[in-house]
């Protein structure tokens, strides 16, 4: 794990953890101990959060605006059928082609939820009593997450060749081409935002939206780079779009042209795996929009783990309701938004953003 | 008489009145005609099988009969006959058909496919079941069964008792001739797209050849939904047993439409009067089918463009639900309605009467809001524009060609619509438009369904009207028609209706007994399937799926 020189005040959470513990007198054993601990919590907060939306959540919200009711029959709203799905796929067979190329096959799933966890490692997700829910705050903090994020398009092509199934096959291959043209544009916005705030440092990044911009009407307009840039916001939203794979960009899977994609070979245990690894990477991209773009954990009344969980929540409720609404573009369609579009847009967001940044600070 | 009359230009075969004139069109053919045949839809000509193609051009070209509708294949005692049913799209009740006799012994004729390439499917399906085989045929292989089955089954002496089990080693491997051109420099890849594929809606299996992300080529091979509906409609008795069937043939909600191309035929075939008030039903609950199809069909197509969490398919989907309903109602059924008889109806409209006009005008108010709606989520979507718009091109031509009717060909600008153009029920003295788009693509197929939906919805509407004002003493569903129907031996008739999906016609010929004799469908489902390389190759493999579900095709019929 990478760790910088802390610069902020509130201790991380391993350290607190290892102080609340008593682990101290241990040394370095004790601070190893303390951050196995904080960090299997914040993965089993994370993947609680996918737990809630893949069998439940995404079912409510799809049928919300699909005008339909969706589980309502076990427990209360349905709720118990996130055990039941569980047993269910995890009770399924587990199918392996016989030309499936191991161990690659078995590494691509892992290599997709490992990315998207491996990216929690640094975001501040906020307090929640005394407890300050981050793992590490090294300075290269945002270019930490993008890095780890994209591993996962290395298993999706792990899982599109190694499965011997042409249609995976053509999956991968879109998986990569897509994530190539929307990570440059994603990673370009991300630093008009970095030319603001003047740090790589997630936590410095939150801090510099904590300002008032403007009060209308009584109510203080935070400095959000949201508010602060919107056409970043903007540009930032879409490109995350295609990152996590969802309508108009989710030609990766595309169930109707090429069934399900990289993952069409998969079943019980390893597509359960495949799956919670795209929920995970839909709340990371949740997690680095509200850290970059909305004020991060910061937020009235309810604890900073709360908000920021909220804030995730927003973002994957817009990816649903992108997925019901809006048509899927065609794989030439979306190299060309990618690199024609987005590439340019961020490029020129950036360029303007440095000339306005450079002349405000002479 | 019909609002929507097109003017008909008098020309070669045609009298002044509109109607064929056959002396002529026999002197147009000269030596080529062996003799004349009396079908009750048209004349025809018969033709020695090695100026089969002579004959078809000089028809096609000198006397305008574009449309080949449909290629008849039956034995008889002596010989076998392959009958192609010939029509003009601009009229099509300008009709003739050129008979082909051929030996038995030597079951040898010459291809029409040079002259009208939807030749090609129907007479590999000859070829299939009866035998016949068709000289100059670019590919004439089997196409409803398996490569390796024996015989053929519709000839009197195929063993009908013997099974037949064809096993997936004993088929024709699927993946030979994988590749084009040579094996190790080619870089295209072979794919198989179905039978079980989630965007081929039904059993369609796509023989797809990629080159990268675009398709190379494209070869549907159809027939796992192949029931041998023909051969047993030949063995039901025309009053009762053979209308359950049409209901199977497009499965999806479109039964009455089914049914009225089977009652239309055999109607005329037996020389039965419907009462008016059970034509105004029948042309209501038509068109409500016709509604609840494409409404399926819109549905489909959004899901097959926006991937399978949209919301406009479940819009679709309960908007046909509620037509579903009102077929209920109506008809005692929701999907394999059986509620047509020859001769009318099988019942009245459901008591009270009053709670099903409100029903339906309920329906009727609420379906613009639903279609604008529609046009929001789809039509108006820019993302959709560029999926749709110039992707999936049938030129007007080419659409011709084929074969192609319904909406595919309206989508096309080829104006032609059975319900107009060749009036039957009760549609020449209602206020309606034919839809046609001039886009040629899979944009102008979607905007053909979405608007024929409110047409029909306007011909729903005044049949509500009329029914509503119907004198209670003038009810009548049903005519007097015998317990038994035996048309005379050797009558043969062809007839269509405007199906959901375009021009299906039957064709039957009486042989004295009160089961048909031959028994032939004209899907058109199987004529709008078979453009489908033409429009694909070349584009990217999410078009050709685009492109499939814009041809609304519907495995049961194109299979039978």
């Amino acid at each position: 794990m990478i760790s910088g020189p802390l610069q902020t005040e509130v201790p991380l959470m391993p350290d607190q953890l290892a102080e609340l513990l008593g682990l101290d007198a241990l040394g370095i054993a004790g601070d190893f101990v303390g951050a196995l601990i904080a960090a299997a919590l914040i993965a089993t907060i994370m993947m609680l959060n996918a737990a809630l939306a893949g069998p439940w959540a995404k079912r409510k919200i799809t049928a919300a605006f699909t005008d339909r009711i969706a589980v309502n029959r076990v427990g209360p709203f349905g709720l118990f059928i996130i055990i039941a799905d569980s047993v269910r796929l995890l009770s399924k067979e587990l199918i392996i082609p016989e030309g499936a190329d191991r161990p690659a096959y078995d590494v691509g799933p892992l290599l997709v939820v490992l990315s998207a966890l491996g990216g929690f490692a640094v975001i501040p997700l906020g307090s929640l009593g005394p407890l300050n829910f981050q793992l590490a705050d090294p300075e290269i903090g945002l270019v930490y997450v993008f890095a780890v994020a994209s591993i996962a398009s290395l298993g999706l092509v792990m899982c599109g060749y190694a499965s011997d199934n042409k249609y995976s096959m053509l999956g991968g291959l879109r998986a990569v081409a897509q994530n190539l043209a929307y990570e440059i544009p994603l990673i370009v916005t991300a630093m008009s935002v970095v030319i603001f705030a003047g740090t790589l440092q997630l936590s410095e990044i939150v801090a510099a939206q904590q300002e008032t911009l403007v009060t209308v009407a009584g109510v203080a307009i935070p400095t959000w780079f949201a508010f602060v840039n919107p056409f970043a916001f903007v540009l930032f939203l879409t490109a995350n779009l295609a990152e996590v794979g969802r309508n108009p960009f989710d030609t990766p899977e595309a169930p109707t042209e090429i069934v399900a994609g990289y993952q069409t070979e998969y079943s019980s245990v390893y597509f359960v795996l495949i799956y919670l690894g795209e929920f995970l990477h839909i709340f990371l991209g949740g997690a680095i929009i509200a850290v970059v773009f909305l004020g991060g954990a910061s937020g009235p009344v309810l604890p900073g783990l709360l908000w920021m969980i909220i804030k995730m929540w927003a973002v994957f409720l817009f990816t649903q309701w992108a997925r019901s609404a809006i048509p899927r573009v065609r794989i030439d369609q979306l190299i060309e938004i990618g690199w024609k579009g987005l590439l340019v847009l961020s490029f020129a967001n950036l360029i303007l953003t440095a000339v306005i940044v450079g002349v405000l600070t002479v | 008489m019909s609002k929507q009359e097109k003017p008909v230009p008098a020309d070669i075969g045609v009298d002044e009145s509109g109607e064929v004139d056959y002396d002529e069109i026999e002197a147009l053919l000269g030596d080529l005609v062996l003799d004349r045949e009396e079908h009750i839809n048209a004349e025809g000509f018969v033709i020695r099988p090695d100026e089969v193609q002579e004959a078809l051009f000089r028809l096609r070209d000198e006397a305008e009969f574009d449309h080949l509708s449909l290629v008849t294949s039956q034995q008889y005692e002596d010989r076998f006959e392959s009958i192609y049913h010939l029509k003009k799209y601009k009229d099509p009740t300008q009709e003739v058909s050129v008979v082909v006799p051929t030996t038995t012994d030597n079951p040898v004729s010459q291809s029409a496919e040079p002259v009208y390439r939807t030749a090609e499917w129907h007479e590999r399906e000859a070829y299939d079941l009866m035998g016949i085989e068709y000289e100059g045929h670019p590919d004439l292989r089997r196409i409803l069964l398996p490569e390796t089955w024996q015989g053929h089954p519709l000839r009197n002496e195929y063993d009908q008792d013997r099974p037949q089990i064809v096993s997936l080693t004993e088929h024709a491997n699927p993946l030979q001739d994988d590749h084009r051109g040579n094996e190790e420099q080619s870089d295209t890849m072979f794919l198989n797209i179905g039978p079980h594929h989630p965007a081929t809606h039904g059993v369609l299996h796509l023989k797809t050849v990629l080159d990268g992300e675009q398709v190379a080529d494209v070869e549907p091979d159809i027939g796992y939904l192949h029931r041998c509906e023909e051969q047993m409609c030949e063995q039901g008795t025309y009053r009762h047993q053979i209308m359950p069937y049409p209901d199977r043939w497009d499965y999806i909600s479109a039964g009455l439409l089914n049914e009225w191309a089977y009652a239309r035929a055999a109607e005329d075939l037996a020389d039965l009067d419907v009462p008016e008030y059970a034509q105004i039903i029948r042309t209501m609950g038509a068109e409500m089918c016709r509604i609840a199809s494409h409404m399926l069909a819109l549905a489909t197509f959004a899901l097959d463009i926006n991937g399978d969490f949209t919301a406009t398919f479940m819009y679709a989907i309960q908007d046909r639900e509620r037509v579903q309903n009102l077929l209920e109602d109506l008809t005692g059924q929701r999907l394999m309605f059986n509620y047509f008889r020859l001769g009318g109806v099988a019942w009245d409209l459901p008591e009270p009467r009053e709670e099903f006009f409100e029903k339906t005008r309920d329906f009727l108010d609420d379906l613009p809001e639903s279609v604008a709606e529609y046009h929001n989520l789809l039509t108006n979507n820019e993302v959709l524009q560029a999926r749709t718009i110039d992707t999936g091109v049938l030129n007007h031509d080419v659409a011709k060609q084929y074969g192609a009717t319904g909406p595919v060909a309206r989508g096309s600008g080829v104006d032609y619509d059975i319900r107009r153009d060749d009036p039957y029920g009760y549609y020449d003295e209602l206020d309606w438009d034919v839809v046609t788009e001039d886009g040629c693509d899979n944009f102008s197929r979607l905007l053909v369904r979405m608007q024929e939906v409110e047409e029909s919805a306007k011909i729903i509407d005044q049949c509500v009207d009329l029914l509503e004002d119907w004198p209670e003493e003038d009810r009548t569903i049903q005519s007097n028609v015998p317990r038994t129907l035996k048309p005379d031996a050797d009558t043969e008739i062809y007839r269509s209706v405007e199906g959901a999906k375009g021009e299906l016609g039957i064709y039957i010929r009486a042989d004295g007994t009160d089961k048909p004799g031959r028994f032939k469908i004209r899907s058109p489902c199987f004529s709008n399937l078979q453009p489908l390389p033409e429009m694909s190759e070349g584009g990217y493999i999410a078009d050709l799926v685009a492109t499939l579900g814009s041809l609304d095709i519907v495995l049961g019929e194109v299979d039978r």
